[in-house]
C-alpha cells in the first residue's frame, strides 16, 4: 500500500507526463517570410539550404544532415564544424539546390532563403515542411530574429535566448574594447581581381558595421535608400568615398585594388596614406552570417582596430 | 544600284559633306568633354576641367582627369571607332546592312568563351583575354556555317538568323555557368557588361594601333567595298576578286573586333547603328563612309560612357548595357519603319 | 495520279507511319529510363513498387512528386517548343526560324525578370504569368506588323529578331542592376529547366498544351499552303495576312504558355522541325507530328541526362538539349541547299 499524498502526486505526474507527450505529439506553428507553416516538434533531419541557417543550428548545437554548401565542403569552416560536425550530405548550390538528394535525406524540416528558393518553395514543401527567411539580403537584425525563430522551431528556443543573451555580451564586450568610433568612417569592399564590390549600409555587413558605431561615406541614392545594397566601384568612386578604414575581402590575388597601388588617387584615401587597409577573410566576412558569424568578425574587428592611431 | 546613285545624286542638294564632318568632330569633341567632365568626384566640373587638363597642379583632381578619366574616355573612344568600322567591313563582306557582332552572334561567343575559362581555370592554360577571342571566332565561324559557308553566296537573312541563333545559345550556356558559384557568377557578369570604370592607360597601346591599322585598311578596301555592292558578277567583270575582298574584310572585322573585346568586354550594337545612321546622312561611297564612322562610333560610345556614368549616379551602369539600351530600339525602329528589307 | 506515283507516296506514308511509331517507342523507351536516372539511382523493382504502389521499397517523392511531373512536362512542352518551331518556320519561310527569332523567348524572360525586380513584393508564383504575357506581347509586334502590312516573310523575322534585341537588353539591364546578381532562379528559369517543377505546373499547362496541340495539328495543312509562297497561295485564295496571324498566334501561344513552366527552351522549336523534315520531308501533315515527336524526345533525353550527368550540379535541360540537337542541325544545314525567302 503506498501512502496516499504518494499516490496523488504519482498521479499528478502520470497526468503530466501524458499531457506533454501529446503535446510533442502535436506540430509547432512557424511563422516565417513566405507563410506559416506547420513544423513536428524536435526535427531530427534538417537540410539547410544557406550558410546563416547552418550558422543558426550550430549556436544551439544542433547538427543539420543536409546543406547547400556550393560543392565545397571548405565553406563551412571549423567554427560551425566543430560544433555540428562533418557528416553532413552535400545538397548542392545554395543557388540551385539538387531536389532529389534532398529528399533522399528523408528530412523533416527544410529552411530555405526567400529571395533564392521562392521559385521552388512549393517543391521543397512537398519533401518536408519548409520554412524561409531573408539570409541573402537580410541585415544584422534580421539574422538575429531569423536564429530566433529557426531555434523556436528546433525546440531550442531556451538554448538560443541563452546563447543570444552569450552572444550581446560577447558583442557589446568588442564594441567597448573598440570604443566610440563614431567619427571614423569605414568601408567594408570586396575584390575578385577583376572588380571591386562596395557593400553598403544597406548591406549585411554595412549594418553590421553601423552597429559597432561607424559612420560610412556613402550616401543613399534612391530617396532614402540605397539603389544596390552590394555596388560595383571604380578608383574615382572609392577616393570620393575616402573612407579612413577599408577592410579588404579578397577573393583573387593579386586583386585590382593592388594595381592601384602607386596611383595618387588611391594613395590619397585617407585608409590608404594612413596604412589603414585590412585584409579581413572574405569568405568569412561576406558570405557567413549570424550569431557564431558576427562573433568572428567582431574578433577580427578588434584585432584591426588595435592596429589603427586613435 | 540606282538607289545608289540617287542617294549619291542627293547629297548634291544637301548642305555640303565638309560641312557635316565638321559637325561631326565638333560633336565628337564635345562628347569627349561631357564624359571627362562627368564622374564621382566632386573637385572636377566642367568649369576647372579645361585647367585641369592642360595644368599641372599635382592635385587629385587633376590626377582623377588625367589618370583616371583620360585613359577611359580614350579606351571609349577608341573602341567606338574600332567597331564602327568592324561593323561597316561586315556589313560590306556581307552585303547586309543588319550585320554587326552582337547580330552575328560574335560577342556572345566571346563571353561564352570568358565563362568557360572562369569555369574551368584548370583545362585552360591561356587567359581570359584570349579565351574571349577564341570564343569570338569559333561563333562567328558556326554561324557563318549554318548560314551557308564562306565560299558561295552568303544567304543575307540566314546570316542574321544563324548569328542570332548562335549567340542565344551561347548567352544561355553563360546564364547558367552563373549558377555554379557566386563569385565566378560576378566575374563573368561584369565582363560581359562590359565595363570600363577601371581601365587604364595600358589598354589603349593596342587599341590605338589597331584604330590606326583599321582606319588605312578600310581606306585601302573601300573601294572594292563599294564594287561588292555591285554584286559578284559585277565585281569580277570590273577587275575585282571578291573572295579576296570579303577574306581581308571579315578579317579587319575579326581583328577590331577581338582587340575591342579584349579591352572593354563585348560592346554590342555599335558596329551596328553607326554604319546605318552614317549611310543614311553621309551616302553609301565607303571612301566617304570609313572615316565617318569611324568619327561616329567614337562619338556614340563616348556619349554612352557619360550615360553610364549618370544613370544611376554615384554607381556606374556598364557601357554594354547602356549601347544595348541605345541600339537594340534603334535596330527596332528600323526593322519597323524600313519599307523593304534584306 | 500513275502507278508510280500512288506507290512513291504509299511509301511515303508508310515511311512516315514507321518513323512515326520508332520514334514513340523511343519516347516511351526515354521516359521509363529517365524514371529510374538522376541524383539519386533508382532500381528497376524499387520503381515497379512505387508506380503500382506494392510493398517494399519505395521512393515515392522522387519518382512521383519529382520525376513524373518533369517527365509529363517535358513531353508536353518539348512537343509545344517543336509545333511552334514548324508553324513558324512555315510562316516565315526560313530554316532558321524560331520561337526565339521572333522574339517570344526574349519577351518571356523580360517580364518575367522585371516582375522580379521592380515587384519583389509579390509572390514569384505569379512568374508563369508573366512570362507568358511578355512572350505574347513579343510576339503581338510581330504579328500586328504581319497582319497591317504587306512586308515579306524576312522582313517579319527581323522585326522579330530586333523586338528578341530590345527585351535581351531590357533583362540584362535588370540583372545586372538588381541588388544582388545572386538572384539566380530567374537565371536558371532563363535558361529552359525543368528543376523544381511540380504537379502544379502540369495542372497549367497540360490542358491549354494539349488543345493548342491538336489545334496546330489539324492546321497542318495550311502551312503546306503558306509555304507555296505568298504570291501562290493568295492566288488559292488564301488570305495572307490573316491567315500569318492566326497561325503566329497560335505557335506563340504554344511556345510562351511552354516558356512560362519550363523557361526559355527556344532550340527545340528550331531543330526538332529540322530532324523531322530531314528523315520525312517536307509534307506538313506528317512532319508535324514527327517534329512534335522529336522536339518530347529532345527534352525528355536532355532532362534524364542533365540530372544524372553531375550530381547534386543539375545542367539545364534547354542547354542539353541543344547540344545533343546541334551536331544534326549543322550536319542538315550543311547539306541542303540553301532556301529562297520571299
Amino acid at each position: 500500500m503506498i501512502f496516499w499524498p504518494v499516490r496523488a502526486g504519482l498521479a499528478a505526474a502520470a497526468l503530466f507526463l501524458s499531457a506533454s507527450l501529446s503535446f510533442s505529439a502535436s506540430a509547432l506553428e512557424v511563422k516565417h517570410d513566405l507563410g506559416t507553416t506547420d513544423v513536428p516538434d524536435e526535427p531530427k533531419r534538417i537540410v539547410a539550404l544557406e550558410y546563416s541557417f547552418v550558422d543558426s543550428l550550430a549556436a544551439v548545437g544542433v547538427a543539420p544532415v543536409g546543406i547547400a554548401d556550393d560543392n565545397d565542403r571548405s565553406r563551412i569552416v571549423p567554427a560551425y564544424t566543430d560544433i555540428i560536425g562533418t557528416d553532413w550530405t552535400s545538397v548542392g548550390t545554395r543557388a540551385a539546390p539538387n531536389l532529389e538528394i534532398i529528399a533522399s535525406l528523408q528530412p523533416d524540416l527544410i529552411i530555405a532563403d526567400t529571395s533564392r528558393h521562392e521559385p521552388i518553395y512549393e517543391a521543397l514543401s512537398e519533401i518536408a515542411p519548409t520554412i524561409a527567411f531573408d539570409s541573402l539580403t537580410g541585415k544584422y537584425d534580421v539574422a538575429l530574429e531569423s536564429a530566433r525563430i529557426i531555434a523556436n522551431a528546433v525546440g531550442k528556443s531556451a538554448e538560443m535566448d541563452a546563447r543570444l543573451a552569450d552572444h550581446e555580451k560577447t558583442m557589446e564586450g568588442f564594441k567597448s574594447e573598440i570604443g566610440d568610433v563614431s567619427d571614423l568612417s569605414i568601408q567594408f569592399l570586396v575584390d575578385n581581381g577583376k572588380g571591386v564590390y562596395l557593400h553598403t549600409p544597406d548591406s549585411y555587413n554595412g549594418s553590421l558595421l553601423a552597429w559597432f558605431g561607424f559612420r560610412s561615406n556613402l550616401k543613399p541614392n534612391g530617396g532614402g535608400t540605397y539603389t544596390d545594397v552590394i555596388a560595383q566601384s571604380s578608383l574615382e568612386q572609392l577616393s570620393e568615398v575616402n573612407p579612413e578604414i577599408i577592410l579588404r575581402g579578397k577573393y583573387a590575388d593579386p586583386g585590382l585594388t593592388d594595381s592601384w597601388v602607386g596611383q595618387p588617387l588611391y594613395d590619397a584615401i585617407d585608409a590608404v596614406s594612413k596604412g589603414q587597409v585590412f585584409d579581413i577573410n572574405a569568405h568569412e566576412w561576406s558570405r557567413l552570417r549570424g550569431v557564431l558569424a558576427s562573433e568572428v568578425s567582431g574578433a577580427s574587428l578588434v584585432e584591426v582596430m588595435k592596429k589603427v592611431a586613435r | 544600284m540606282p538607289e545608289a546613285t540617287n542617294r549619291l545624286h542627293a547629297t548634291r542638294f544637301m548642305p555640303s559633306v565638309v560641312l557635316r564632318i565638321a559637325v561631326l568632330v565638333a560633336a565628337m569633341f564635345a562628347a569627349a568633354l561631357l564624359t571627362l567632365a562627368i564622374g564621382q568626384r566632386s573637385d572636377v566640373g566642367l568649369g576647372n576641367l579645361l585647367q585641369l587638363l592642360l595644368v599641372d597642379d599635382g592635385s587629385l583632381a587633376r590626377s582623377a582627369v588625367v589618370d583616371l578619366r583620360l585613359p577611359r574616355l580614350l579606351v571609349a573612344g577608341l573602341v567606338g571607332a574600332n567597331l564602327a568600322l568592324a561593323g561597316l567591313a561586315l556589313q560590306a563582306v556581307t552585303r547586309n546592312p543588319l550585320a554587326s557582332e552582337s547580330v552575328l552572334g560574335i560577342n556572345q561567343g566571346a563571353a561564352l568563351g570568358v565563362a568557360i575559362g572562369a569555369v574551368m581555370p584548370s583545362l585552360i592554360i591561356v587567359n581570359l583575354d584570349v579565351m574571349a577571342i577564341m570564343g569570338a571566332i569559333t561563333a562567328g565561324i558556326i554561324t557563318f556555317t549554318i548560314a551557308g559557308g564562306l565560299g558561295g553566296r552568303l544567304d543575307s537573312i540566314r546570316l542574321i538568323l544563324a548569328g542570332v541563333t548562335v549567340g542565344a545559345f551561347s548567352f544561355a550556356c553563360v546564364r547558367f555557368a552563373f549558377t555554379l558559384e557566386d563569385n565566378l557568377a560576378r566575374i563573368v557578369l561584369t565582363w560581359i557588361s562590359a565595363d570600363i570604370s577601371s581601365v587604364s592607360f595600358a589598354q589603349v597601346p593596342a587599341l590605338a594601333v589597331a584604330a590606326g591599322l583599321g582606319l588605312v585598311a578600310s581606306l585601302f578596301l573601300a573601294h572594292g567595298f563599294n564594287i561588292l555592292s555591285l554584286g559578284d558578277g559585277a565585281s569580277q567583270g570590273l577587275g575585282l576578286d571578291p573572295r579576296r575582298v570579303r577574306l581581308l574584310g571579315a578579317l579587319l572585322a575579326a581583328i577590331l573586333t577581338g582587340v575591342s573585346v579584349s579591352a572593354a568586354g563585348p560592346v554590342g550594337f555599335i558596329g551596328l547603328v553607326v554604319p546605318h545612321l552614317s549611310r543614311r546622312w553621309f551616302g553609301h561611297n565607303h571612301r566617304l563612309l570609313v572615316p565617318v564612322v569611324a568619327l561616329g562610333g567614337a562619338t556614340l560610345v563616348l556619349l554612352a560612357d557619360a550615360a553610364s556614368k549618370l544613370v544611376r549616379f554615384p554607381f556606374e551602369t556598364p557601357l554594354g548595357i547602356i549601347c544595348a539600351l541605345i541600339g537594340a530600339p534603334y535596330f527596332l525602329y528600323v526593322t519597323l519603319s524600313a519599307r523593304r528589307l534584306a | 495520279m500513275t502507278i508510280a506515283a500512288q506507290t512513291y507516296s504509299g511509301m511515303r506514308n508508310r515511311r512516315a507511319l514507321v518513323l512515326i511509331a520508332v520514334t514513340l517507342v523511343l519516347i516511351v523507351a526515354t521516359a521509363i529510363w529517365s524514371i529510374g536516372v538522376g541524383a539519386v539511382a533508382i532500381p528497376a523493382d524499387v520503381i515497379i513498387n512505387t508506380l503500382f504502389n506494392l510493398d517494399g521499397e519505395k521512393q515515392t517523392y522522387i519518382i512521383m512528386r519529382s520525376r513524373l511531373p518533369r517527365i509529363v512536362l517535358a513531353i508536353l512542352c518539348g512537343g509545344a517548343f517543336a509545333l511552334s518551331g514548324t508553324i513558324i518556320q512555315a510562316v516565315i519561310r526560313n530554316p532558321l526560324a524560331s520561337p526565339g527569332i521572333i522574339g517570344i523567348n526574349a519577351g518571356a524572360a523580360l517580364f518575367a525578370v522585371s516582375l522580379v525586380t521592380l515587384f519583389p513584393a509579390v509572390p514569384q508564383v505569379f512568374m508563369p504569368l508573366a512570362a507568358c504575357a511578355g512572350g505574347l506581347a513579343a510576339a503581338a509586334v510581330v504579328i500586328v506588323t504581319a497582319r497591317t502590312r504587306a512586308v515579306s516573310a524576312a522582313h517579319l523575322a527581323l522585326i522579330g529578331v530586333a523586338v528578341g534585341f530590345v527585351c535581351e537588353a531590357g533583362v540584362d539591364y535588370f540583372l545586372i542592376t538588381s541588388s544582388d546578381a545572386e538572384r539566380s532562379a530567374p537565371l536558371i528559369w532563363l535558361t529552359g529547366s525543368l528543376w523544381g517543377r511540380t504537379w502544379g505546373h502540369v495542372e497549367i499547362a497540360l490542358l491549354p498544351l494539349t488543345a493548342l496541340g491538336g489545334l496546330a495539328l489539324l492546321l497542318a495543312h495550311r502551312l503546306d499552303l503558306m509555304g507555296l509562297g505568298a504570291e501562290t497561295a493568295t492566288g488559292l485564295g488564301i488570305r495572307v495576312p490573316r491567315e500569318r496571324m492566326v497561325l503566329l498566334t497560335l505557335a506563340a501561344l504554344l511556345a510562351s504558355i511552354s516558356v512560362a513552366v519550363v523557361g526559355v527552351m527556344g532550340f527545340i522549336g528550331l531543330m526538332a522541325p529540322h530532324i523531322a523534315r530531314h528523315l520525312i520531308g517536307g509534307a506538313h501533315r506528317l512532319l508535324m507530328p514527327l517534329s512534335m515527336l522529336v522536339g518530347t524526345l529532345l527534352v525528355l533525353l536532355a532532362d534524364g541526362i542533365g540530372r544524372a550527368i553531375a550530381p547534386p550540379i543539375e545542367v539545364s535541360a534547354g542547354i542539353l538539349a541543344a547540344l545533343i540537337g546541334a551536331p544534326f542541325f549543322v550536319y542538315v544545314m550543311l547539306t541542303t541547299a540553301a532556301e529562297r525567302d520571299t
